[in-house]
């Protein structure tokens, strides 16, 4: 028997269709305005430490309950705010809550002065010397290091290159390892068809809307097709922000230093040196599974950034076997940072993950 | 996505089936060809062009573009050279302060 309407229920749908109609007015008005920013990177921090254009942000808020602190290395490609993108719906402000002291390795915007950067310059200057504040900052000797994306890459190289290295634990977020798997980009870099040179402009390195237009170019209508579903979800605060804060980021990239760029086309794209478990940096060779600490390889399921298979050699190839663990996500490249997904399963599983490798601390410091 | 009115759905569908053959061009490597090749003219054209431009401002005993871009150049590694040596000396700085006193 089809389902009838009573005229009350007739009455309720109006009223709702007609507030979301006001609802959607308003808010379409200060989309198109652009007068509602979205809030992001907003969980309370301080700068600790600041070298060139790398800043380590530590976190406050809550109690610092478990130890050693975490410290995020991230990408070189992409901003931070990814990891804290909005109030409710941010890996770092888990974390906070979680009870974990967390630091944020954040690189900037390069410009000239850093285009002659190469992956020693981070693994082996910027990295090292960062840890050393976070020491000073807790005066805890060991760190669990988690990178996201090339950060991950960056952070397995510190942890399996340097005898000084005092990581209990490491965390790798959607790191790339089988650059084969990559991508067309990443396919036309390989095969020649396009150069570092090519994409590197007079600043000496990459610009970000030459990063930008690549990543455009992966589903170049797909956001034309996010108009309506904004449309239709015109009437929900949540909904906008949340969107208005993903397209933000989603746009917002920065130079790729030059010297870095060649390297990781040279190296790791050409001859895709990660898949034979080792990588010369600075002179020398590094065994990526030399890696220090436990390991934690977390990989998202329908990532089209960086595929499945580009991020699952890691845990065949990072660390002790004996100490490494893999944590399948459902969700993107992006389900580090934000999502229904993100809340429900990868953030308070990283977080469980990382608590279950720390200690507690006797005293909790209050932040 | 399969959630959604009507309409969502049919727009989603459409997009789906401009998208899909858009991507596979966009992921081919004839398009990535043409890229590399219009860069290239690109590139060419501006040089070309910079180079008359170039000419006829030194003529006049003015700077071009490109001098200024050079410039800009060597004032940036002059600049890299001399943040890695303040970077030096706040190293050697923070090892005297961490040495213990005798």
């Amino acid at each position: 028997m089809p389902p009838t309407l009573r005229p009350t229920d007739l009455v309720a749908r109006v009223n709702r269709d007609v507030e979301r109609s006001l609802l959607r007015a308003r808010n379409g008005i200060r989309y198109v305005r652009g007068t509602s920013r979205p809030n992001v990177g907003a969980t309370p921090k301080e700068v600790v430490w600041k070298r060139g254009k790398a800043e380590l942000w530590r976190y406050e808020g809550g109690s610092r309950r478990y130890g050693p602190p975490v410290v995020i290395v991230h990408s070189l490609v992409s901003r931070s705010y990814i990891l804290d993108l909005r109030p409710g719906n941010s890996l770092v402000e888990h974390w906070v809550n979680a009870g974990l002291d967390v630091f944020m390795l954040d690189w900037g915007v390069p410009d000239e002065l850093d285009a002659d950067n190469d992956l020693e310059r981070y693994v082996d200057w910027y990295i090292p010397r960062a840890l050393a504040a976070v020491r000073r900052e807790t005066g805890e000797e060991e760190v669990t290091l988690a990178g996201y994306c090339l950060g991950g890459v960056m952070a397995a190289l510190y942890a399996a290159g340097r005898d000084d290295a005092a990581v209990r634990n490491l965390v790798l977020m959607a790191t790339p390892i089988d650059f084969q798997e990559m991508g067309a980009m990443v396919a036309a870099l390989r095969e020649g068809r396009m150069n570092p040179g090519d994409l590197i402009d007079e600043t000496g390195n990459v610009p970000a809307d030459v990063l930008y237009s690549g990543f455009y170019m992966q589903a170049p209508t797909v956001e034309i097709a996010q108009k309506p579903t904004l449309l239709e979800n015109l009437w929900n605060d949540q909904f906008v922000e949340g969107f208005q804060a993903m397209a933000q980021w989603s746009r917002d990239h920065v130079p790729f230093p030059g010297a870095a760029f060649r390297e990781l086309v040279e190296d790791l794209i050409r001859k895709n040196v990660l898949m034979t478990g080792s990588m010369r940096v600075g002179g020398r060779r590094i065994d990526l599974a030399d890696a220090r600490g436990d390991v934690l390889i977390a990989v998202a399921e329908r990532d089209n950034v960086v595929p499945l298979a580009a991020t699952t050699p890691a845990t065949k190839l990072v660390g002790d076997p004996a100490r490494r663990e893999e944590l399948r996500l459902p969700g993107g490249h992006v389900t580090f940072g934000t999502g229904r997904s993100a809340l429900k399963v990868t953030m308070p599983k990283m977080a469980e993950w990382i608590i279950r490798h720390s200690d507690e601390r006797p005293e909790p410091e209050e932040r | 996505m399969s959630k959604g009115p009507l309409w969502l759905r049919a727009v989603h569908r459409v997009e789906r089936t401009i998208g899909k053959p858009v991507e596979s061009a966009v992921r081919s490597d004839r398009y990535f060809d043409t890229v590399s090749k219009v860069t290239r003219v690109r590139r060419k054209a501006i040089g070309a062009v910079e180079g008359v431009s170039r000419r006829g401002l030194h003529l006049l005993n003015l700077p071009a573009g490109t001098d200024v871009r050079r410039m800009r150049e060597q004032l940036g590694r002059m600049e890299r050279r001399l943040n890695q040596l303040s970077e030096d000396v706040r190293d050697m700085e923070d090892e005297r302060r961490r040495a213990p006193v005798e």
